[in-house]
């Protein structure tokens, strides 16, 4: 077709993501590889913040429903027991020795069998990213995550780390994830508290150089993160 | 000090609620206030049900989708970042999220299958305000500004946003190559922007 370009995309390497990203159009595997490519590259960063301007505007062009009347009924039903589970729970939680006690409970297995059935294998990929001459490869590892669909990846490049999800569901009213850290023995508490976005998706830096770490985890806890985890982590990265 | 009152949802309170802003709402949402809920998502459920189902063309598959993103939004509201747009926004990007998914977990017989369009409910005549001839307007510039690209940049738009396809299911329908698409999105998205002149924020 005349006027179609030839070259597709704003910056050379960038294989011209940005559009399709910002309306969804890219696949699972396409999208969780731009979002890695986006880090090091201010190029899409900045065409993706432009075009998401207009992306936004978009639901405008849809003819205009009212929401049927049924379903501001369920959704308030839902959020009603949401409240009252979350209240049980909040009281649950309140005494510290039954928050250590769920841990030791349900922490210790999963290092002990896999996190479930059709948990990804771990997959480490050496691969450069920085392409800089001097400095060593990065190392991308792949995580386990216990949310369906969801995906993990923990970048290591001279002792220091990034996280990076994708999918991730949110967390519960009054929750936050924790970024640990598993050195030799339990699971050190890390200054890293971080929320997704609407699409699922985060990056964190992992404090502090990561050599010796074992392993990078994740659990949901209380804002303000917690000493102590208190739940099943929903990411581990065996860095070693 | 704010005392959260997760079920409260006398008349009163919300009738109070409903003249504080979006960002006010979602701060008392986060702390479990069911009633700011409410009235978040009496505001944008129209919306939000309208994208839903222009990109479902099922009423109850929209309707899950609504249901299920709402409940996100209320399960995640401290994610909300008002630096990365509106509340709106916010809103209906978990809605279009949440459809892509429905639409991708379909068969592409599915796919192709007529959807009920016309059961649902159109909206009526809207009250007369400020805010709401300003919707209006901001839906007409959009429309037009769809209109106007030419027909394979506003095609494969349509095909991405609307109809939750990769740009490969694209490539594929439209006999074209992955490039070219890629191209005519980015092009289409670029003159749009042009034409709207920025449209850093949709109308709230």
């Amino acid at each position: 077709m005349s006027g179609d370009p030839i070259r597709p995309g704003a910056a050379e390497g960038c294989d011209g993501n940005a559009a399709p990203y910002v309306l969804g159009a890219l696949t699972d595997a396409e999208h969780e590889a731009f979002l890695l490519h986006m880090g090091s590259c201010a190029v899409c960063r900045e065409e993706v913040a432009s075009l998401q301007s207009v992306v936004a505007a978009l639901p405008a062009a849809a003819p205009r429903l009212k929401a049927p009347r049924e379903l501001k009924r369920k959704l308030m039903a839902e959020v009603a027991e949401d409240a009252r589970r979350q209240d049980a729970a909040e009281r649950a939680a309140a005494s510290p020795r039954a928050s250590q006690r769920r841990w030791r409970v349900s922490f210790r297995p999963v290092f002990a069998a896999p996190l479930a059935a059709g948990l990804a294998a771990i997959v480490v990929l050496a691969i450069a990213l920085s392409g800089g001459g001097g400095s060593a490869p990065a190392k991308v590892i792949r995580a386990e995550v216990t949310a369906p669909g969801a995906s993990a990846y923990v970048t290591v490049s001279d002792e220091h780390a990034n996280l990076t999800v994708s999918k991730f569901p949110p967390t519960r009213i009054g929750q936050v994830y924790e970024v640990w850290v598993k050195r030799a023995g339990n699971p050190e508490p890390t200054d890293a508290l971080f929320d997704v976005t609407s699409r699922g998706e985060a990056t964190v830096e992992v404090p502090g150089s990561v050599r010796g770490v074992r392993d990078v985890l994740v659990t949901a806890e209380p804002d303000g993160g917690v000493s102590v985890p208190t739940s099943t982590p929903t990411i581990v990265a065996h860095l070693e | 000090m704010f005392k959260p009152q997760r079920t409260d949802t006398g008349n009163q309170s919300t009738a109070a609620l409903r003249n504080l802003a979006d960002e006010e709402l979602m701060q008392m949402m986060r702390r479990g206030h069911a009633a700011a809920f409410e009235v978040i998502y009496d505001r944008h459920a129209d919306a939000a049900f309208s994208l839903a189902y222009r990109m479902c063309g099922q009423r109850a598959l929209a309707e899950d989708v609504v249901q299920e993103g709402f409940l996100a939004l209320w399960r995640s509201g401290a994610r909300y970042d008002r630096t990365r747009g509106s509340v709106r926004t916010w809103i209906l990007g978990i809605v279009h999220n949440r459809a892509i998914d429905a639409l991708r977990r379909r068969t592409v017989r599915d796919r192709g299958r007529v959807g009920d369009q016309g059961l649902a409910e159109r909206l009526p005549s809207p009250q007369r305000t400020e805010l709401e001839f300003a919707r209006q307007d901001e839906a007409r510039e959009v429309r037009d500004a769809l209109e106007q690209l030419p027909e394979e940049q506003s095609r494969v738009i349509e095909l991405a946003y609307f109809g939750g396809l990769t740009h490969v299911e694209i490539a594929s329908i439209l006999d074209a190559p992955i490039g070219t698409i890629k191209g005519r999105m980015r092009l289409g998205l670029a003159k749009m922007r042009m034409t709207l002149g920025d449209p850093a924020e949709v109308v709230q």
